[in-house]
């Protein structure tokens, strides 16, 4: 039997300018995650990955602020929870987090070691810094990481490396669940496969239990994550295993997604990959209807009038006013 | 050598260099100014004297004595190596009194008056820049205004209306010197009391632009550190805030450590204005007398005094920092 180890409902999210705009970067997003499963979140720039994936640690920093929606860890709702109890018994715990500019994440003027026994002070007190040391070097060994690193200043590590690091100060707890917003985005090819290869290797370990791997980069996902979910404009859009989402994608847009990655055009190849026509919209004044109307190449008059509902079939999720068959048809004449 | 030696050698050799081009400019710049100064020491002693040939006389032997008859390079020469014996010379407009005697006499009124000046300033300041910073709000719109008007005002305007209301029309205090003249100094609580009546006024006003120029910098660099990435991610790994706040504020501190390290460095020479302004007896108010009697030697003793501060206070500052800074420790690193 398996159980959920995270939940999430109806979480809205939003930014509140300087204009006192409301920006409605998370806007209802329910999904569930198993555990020892790994889901992908896929969507273009703007959609809101990195405000899911900050919303999801229950800490609210302005200008984001939480609207409604319930986050379950295991069942226990941390939305439900004073920030100090947030702080002592979630964050780091039982969900952890790297940001999506991980490069920065890292204090320029404390050793690695000092930031792991600070974090150590806050959650394992009764620790020598002895004893955190040597499990420091434990972990740093354990993943392929060079104890030598504990001694550094930020600075003095590459790229690739400080990344790797910060994964690894991450897990130090052994969370639960990792959420990881662009973890490979800015490197260069080795050291993804590196990047890679450790959040493998902390599953295998069952340092972690599950993972949450934002990219865009959407072949990527094929190869590390279970599940694959695909965000636009606030709100899921598609959900399904990364087979499905990838060779047989049903919503219009995650279709366009794929497409725009997997089959380029003739003469593309070397050039960035074309992306879709037309921008995502603005979220401070969200449309009435399908959201992605305005770029849907299938769309009709009840698409623009009538708010979309989450369809399922066949365990598989997606947010289109047409089933499943009207869709098939409609990309198997586009084909042809 | 490992990389620090090699990187002190090399600043060390710069400053070197700084030094002798100092000292040549020290020694010709100031006697290229139009003018005669033994005429006009020998025209002011000689002031109701009738017959030419003594007056002749006296000017030939202040001729000789003072070594102007010599070429520009042989004076220099002989200049040179009088430094090495520590001999900066005799002062043509106090003559026969040694430069270095005056230098020694001046010195300790302009580091009275700079040294607790500068450090109260800059104590207030940063607290008052990092308490903005922090609390923002309020006290934030009051104190940064006032801040950047204070440190908007030219010192010299500044010093100027505190003289004219404090001294000349509300007559707190008194308007000129170190001490009152009928008084010798010595060790009588009378005199102190002179001296600390005397040393209020020019203190308030560094004091009052120090505050001004430190709040602001410690407040850009507070708010500059606060929106880091790694103040959310370790908030996030569930690190309490304080000590949060206690990176923040150690690595908005360095910048403003090498500011307070530069203004002790430059306070021979930072005082000048104030000193002139309520003609303190300090190492400006000298420099000013000297450069109306064209007294090469005091001139040339002053500014060389004031250059070898800020050189020392420099290359102290590249020296420490190289290892308290691992930002600038990094930057060596790939320097070699
Ligand atoms: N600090 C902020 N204040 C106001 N709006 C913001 C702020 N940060 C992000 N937004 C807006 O929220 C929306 C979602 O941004 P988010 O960073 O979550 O997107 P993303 O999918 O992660 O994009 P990317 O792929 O570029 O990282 C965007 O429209 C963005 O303009
Ligand atoms: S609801 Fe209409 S506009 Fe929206 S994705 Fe489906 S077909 Fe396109
Ligand atoms: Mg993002």
């Amino acid at each position: 039997m398996t159980t959920n180890i995270l939940e999430v409902s109806g979480l809205k999210t939003y930014y509140k300018t300087r204009l006192k705009e409301k920006v409605f970067a998370v806007d209802g997003v329910d999904f569930v995650l198993e555990e020892g499963k790994t889901l992908g979140i896929a969507g273009e720039s703007g959609c809101g990955k990195s405000t899911l994936a900050l919303s999801l640690m229950g800490f609210y920093f302005p200008p984001l602020h939480y609207g409604s929606g319930s986050i379950q860890i295991h069942g226990r709702d941390i939305m439900k929870l004073s920030k100090e109890q947030l702080r002592t018994q979630i964050s780091g715990r039982e969900i952890a987090y790297i940001p999506q500019a991980a490069m920065n994440a890292l204090n320029p003027t404390l050793r690695i070691i000092r930031f792991i026994e600070d974090i150590m002070k806050e959650h394992r007190p009764e620790l020598t810094k002895k004893q955190v040391w040597d499990m420091a070097v434990e972990r740093f060994e354990t993943l392929n990481l060079s104890p030598k690193v504990l001694r550094s200043y930020p600075n003095e590590l590459s790229g690739g490396m400080k990344q790797r690091t910060v994964i690894a100060i991450s897990t130090i707890l052994n969370p639960k669940v990792l959420i990881a917003d662009e973890p490979t985005s800015a490197l260069d090819v080795t050291s993804q496969k590196a990047v890679i290869k450790l959040m493998k290797d902390l599953l295998d370990k069952q340092f972690i239990r599950s993972l949450v791997f934002i990219t865009h980069e959407l072949p990527l996902l094929y190869h590390v994550t279970d599940d694959i979910m695909v965000m636009y404009a606030g709100e899921i859009v598609e959900r399904g295993t990364a087979e499905q989402m990838i060779f047989d994608p049903l919503h219009p847009y995650t279709k366009k997604l794929m497409g725009s990655i997997i089959v380029p055009e003739e003469g593309m190849k070397g050039h960035k990959l074309a992306a879709i026509p037309g921008t995502p919209p603005n979220l401070k004044h969200v449309p009435a209807g399908c959201r992605f109307a305005e770029r849907c190449s299938y769309a009709q008059d009840q698409c623009r009038e009538n708010n979309v509902a989450v369809k399922e079939v066949d365990g598989r999720q997606y947010r289109c006013h047409f089933d499943t068959g009207t869709l098939k048809e409609w990309y198997a004449n586009e084909q042809s | 050598m490992n990389a620090y030696a090699k990187y002190f050698v090399k600043k060390l050799f710069w400053y070197l260099v700084t030094l002798v081009i100092a000292v040549s400019l020290n020694f010709f710049l100031p006697r290229m100014i139009e003018g005669n100064p033994v005429a006009m020491i020998v025209s002011q002693m000689t002031k109701g004297m009738t017959d030419s040939d003594t007056i002749k006389r006296v000017y030939e032997t202040f001729i000789q004595e003072f070594g102007v008859d010599k070429p520009l390079w042989q004076q220099f020469l002989i200049y040179v190596q009088n430094l090495f014996t520590g001999n900066l010379g005799t002062s043509f407009g106090l003559y026969p009194k040694k430069v270095t005697d005056i230098l020694a006499s001046a010195v300790p009124w302009t580091i009275g008056l700079q040294l607790p000046a500068i450090l109260v300033g800059w104590i207030l300041g940063n607290v008052l820049g990092a308490v903005a910073a922090y609390k923002k709000g309020v006290f934030d719109k009051v104190i940064f205004p006032v801040a950047l008007f204070v440190n908007s005002i030219p010192f010299f305007t500044l010093a100027i209306i505190m003289l004219y209301v404090f001294a000349l029309t509300l007559g707190w205090f008194p308007l000129s010197g170190g001490y009152d003249f009928q008084m010798i100094p010595q060790l009588s609580f009378e005199f102190i009391g002179s001296v600390i009546r005397h040393h209020t006024l020019p203190f308030l006003s560094i004091v009052l632009v120090t505050i001004g120029g430190q709040a602001i910098g410690m407040r850009e660099m507070s708010i500059y550190e606060l929106n880091a990435d790694y103040v959310l991610y370790s908030k996030l790994l569930g690190i309490r805030d304080s000590r949060i706040s206690r990176y923040v504020f150690r690595n908005a501190m360095l910048p403003q450590i090498t500011g307070l390290a530069l203004s002790i460095g430059t306070m021979v020479g930072g005082s000048l204005i104030c000193e002139i302004v309520f003609s303190y007896p300090g190492i400006g108010t000298w420099l000013f007398t000297a450069i109306r009697q064209l007294d090469y030697p005091l001139i040339s003793g002053c500014t060389l005094l004031i250059a070898l501060s800020v050189l020392l206070a420099n290359f102290t500052i590249d020296i420490i920092y190289g290892f308290i800074d691992p930002r600038i420790k990094a930057s060596q690193m790939e320097d070699q």
